[in-house]
């Protein structure tokens, strides 16, 4: 444990000392300290407005949290995704001399941490804000920090490393767990739907006696129910039920034999994470950790185009064996979002007169917003070979990015056929708006290598996207300005045909930038 | 001394590797050889106590699952992953203390400089060449005073200075008694090196042989001859 231990503070201490190399993180951690202490007083006043500050509305702040954390630890323990392993591990720790046990409970510190926070959070809003007693939070905290972390590390120990039983069962077990999480969630949502979703509802769900009966979850919120409020008979035996419950997973897990059988898992759950975090860093669109392997579809012919024009024939012979060609989670992103303002704003659009623009102003926020998505230009600009190519940076530009600019077609038709349809937009109104939205998608993309170019990693990947949406903002808030002038005082239907020209020709200027990037492969930090 | 008995391993319906067994005595060095996917790294991976697995690997005499096996066991994958904030000596310092090693501070210098490590010992896991990565793995093995070694394409990425280091290094842990297990495809890299070899082909030990059996012949042509290739 020792080794562990002095593993994780070095580590600590070094990604502060990195840290604060880099006074952006300086500057982002103060700004996020400030932002979380600013939320916590704004919503301690409207607890405080809302009547809500006193022990029954910590209850019912508690009891949500309880069970978000309890279905999230839940379905990540049963998964065997709930610890985080690094690559290092595989071949620093578990060859080492540490019982797997150990290993197991040490990488896991960074829940106890949330977990810590969370309940330290609670006592400090407990005595501040909803007036409970301090000796109150103190049991209240043994309660949520205490007893629950070592419900935590039981079931963690328990799902991870148990060798006795079969791999068979422990995956029944896990798919029973699932489906009694399932079950909660169903009840949980038939409750709300035949009660109404209000204050009056919520309140009433949380008093009602069938929660505290749910088993683990119920039995820890009628835990603090006790202590909180005080005694029933109900919410003493179930505190009862929790603490044998605790007391039983700790025993349990206490005496289980492990040998690291587990360690084949965490190895590989360590490479898909290393490859979900290096997508991430690329700019892909990554959902979870250790995605199923893709399967590509047989293409047979042959393309047959020379120069710089071979890489946009090659990404559309990679395309053509995808599944889905050139659709991608941004395309459903687009449908989805485009489904749900289409009807959510219908009434305020119909109230207005200019419904198309409201598509424009929803267009172009989806742009500006939505900044992680790429595809696989971007990759192209990591392979030596496009360097090597016999054309000119802006021919190669052009061929590695004439892929992505159909492809925002296609997901500017998804986005704004719907919203355009429902509001009533007319249909050359429409195309001229997807058209507009290919046109922004590829200056946000030419914007991005500009961004890169000019911050290089100093600023990090964060960092070049603030630094790519305000220039893109500051360029495009001048079109929009030259366009709504141009809308009050001749017509409203030339802020389209402005934007969208206006639009073509900083793009054009802005690949033209851009392009410096495909001279070659050597980029300045 | 490491012995492997009737080891197998599978993953889902595929065969890795089945039923091998083998044994290295005490101060020899092995070598396993093999084409790609001839199981060599599932038999490596297991012994490193990575993999699930059926039979039995034993490390002088333990089980390989046990923590005093581990104590006297160094590994050295074929991939290095550092620990990106960890420095390199802070590497070496987290094995001295998983490990309870016994070796000193003038030992740890010497290692460094050998490798030529010595002034790169503040730099951070994720600031390293691939090439410095695999020096820190290995000095992290040594550091452990094993009795049992393993590496696993140990001279991949290395400079030639290093090589020839690391040459040093298996003869002298071979004088020192201790067991040796090296997995590669380079051949020429292992021929002063090795006392009793390995030839795995498609999960199955297809045959060993010792060197004092084996008189003056080509490493190169014992390979071949066992996989049915030819020498070029």
């Amino acid at each position: 444990m020792r080794a562990l231990l002095y593993l994780t503070w070095r580590s600590f201490v070094n990604n502060v000392k990195r840290a604060l190399k880099k006074p952006v993180t300086l500057i982002l951690l103060i700004f996020l300290g400030v932002y979380a202490a600013y939320v916590l007083f704004a919503l301690g006043r409207l607890v405080t407005e809302l009547r809500f500050d006193s022990a029954d509305g910590l209850i019912a702040l508690v009891s949500v949290w309880s069970i978000y954390i309890f279905l999230a630890d839940f379905i990540a323990y049963s998964s065997r995704k709930g610890v985080i392993f690094r690559q290092a591990h595989p071949h620093f720790v578990f060859p080492a001399p540490i019982s797997p046990k150990l290993v197991l409970i040490h990488s896991a510190w960074m829940n106890y941490l949330t977990s810590v926070i969370v309940s330290l959070l609670f006592v400090l809003v407990g005595v501040t804000v909803f007036s409970v007693e301090p000796w109150r939070m103190a049991l209240f905290f043994f309660v949520g920090c205490i007893l629950e972390l070592l419900l935590e590390v039981s079931l963690m120990v328990f799902l991870y490393t148990n060798e006795s039983l079969s791999e068979r069962f422990i995956k029944g077990l896990c798919m029973g767990i699932k489906i009694f999480l399932g079950a909660v969630t169903l009840f949980l949502v038939l409750y709300f739907r035949r009660e109404g979703f209000d204050l009056d509802s919520v309140s009433a769900f949380f008093d009602w006696p069938g929660l505290q009966m749910i088993p683990v979850v119920g039995w820890n919120i009628a835990a603090y129910r006790l202590i909180l409020i005080g005694p029933t008979t109900l919410n003493m035996v179930c505190t009862v039920l929790y603490v044998c419950t605790v007391a039983a997973a700790f025993l349990m897990a206490k005496h289980m034999r492990c040998g690291g059988a587990y360690y084949e898992d965490a190895a590989k759950f360590a490479d898909d994470y290393a490859e979900m975090k290096r997508r991430k860093n690329s700019g892909e669109m990554v959902t979870g950790i250790g995605e199923k392997k893709r399967k590509f579809r047989r293409i047979s012919g042959n393309y047959g185009a020379g120069g710089a024009k071979a890489v946009f024939y090659r990404q559309l012979l990679e395309y053509k064996k995808e599944r889905w060609f050139i659709f991608t989670k941004a395309t459903v992103i687009n449908l989805a979002a485009s489904a749900v303002m289409a009807f959510a704003l219908r009434q305020n659009v119909a109230r207005t007169e200019v419904p198309q623009l409201f598509l424009l102003g929803m267009t172009a926020y989806m742009t500006l917003v939505f900044s992680g998505i790429t595809g696989k230009w971007e990759t192209e600009l990591k392979s030596p070979y496009l360097f090597l190519i016999p054309a000119t940076p802006f021919k190669k530009l052009w061929y590695a990015t004439l892929m992505e600019h159909i492809k925002a077609f296609a997901d500017g038709i998804v986005l704004c056929l719907p919203m355009g349809v429902v509001w009533g937009v007319s249909p050359g109104m429409i195309l001229m708006t997807v058209l507009i939205y290919t046109v922004l998608q590829a200056n946000k993309m030419y914007t991005r290598v500009v961004a890169q170019c000019m911050v290089g990693d100093f600023l990090g990947k964060t960092g070049q996207d603030i630094i790519r949406m305000f220039i893109q903002m500051f360029i495009i808030g001048i079109g929009i300005m030259a366009a709504v002038a141009a809308g009050i005082l001749i017509h409203v239907n030339l802020v389209f045909p402005i934007i969208l020209i206006y639009s073509i020709i900083v793009t054009v200027v802005m690949g033209a930038l851009a392009s410096v990037r495909f001279e070659t492969m050597e980029q300045i930090d | 001394m490491l012995e492997i008995q009737e080891l197998s391993k599978s993953y889902g319906k595929h065969l890795a590797v089945d039923k091998v067994s083998f044994f290295v005595p005490d101060g020899q060095v092995g070598i396993l050889l093999g084409p790609n996917g001839a199981g060599k790294s599932t038999i490596i991976k297991s012994i490193a106590g990575l993999l699930r697995y059926q039979g039995r690997i034993g490390i002088q005499g333990m089980s390989s699952r046990t923590l005093e096996a581990k104590k006297i066991f160094g590994y050295v994958p074929e991939i290095p992953a550092m620990f990106d904030a960890l420095t390199v000596r802070e590497h070496v310092e987290y094995i001295r203390k998983a490990y309870s090693s016994t070796i000193t501070e003038e030992e740890v210098q010497a290692l460094f400089e050998r490798f030529e490590l010595a002034d790169k010992q503040d730099k951070l896991g994720n600031e390293l060449s691939k090439g410095m990565m695999q020096k820190v793995s290995i000095c992290c093995a040594l550091a452990v005073k094993p009795k049992v070694i393993l590496f696993d394409e140990p001279m991949v990425g290395l400079d030639p200075q290093a090589i020839k280091e690391l040459k040093k290094v298996v003869l002298e842990l071979r004088s020192q008694g201790v067991t040796v297990l090296i997995s590669t495809h380079m051949l020429e890299m292992v021929e002063e090196l090795w006392d009793v070899m390995f030839v795995m082909d498609q999960s199955h030990i297809i045959g060993s042989y010792r060197k004092e059996d084996v008189g003056e012949k080509d490493l190169d042509d014992l390979f071949f001859e066992m996989t049915g290739g030819e020498k070029r």
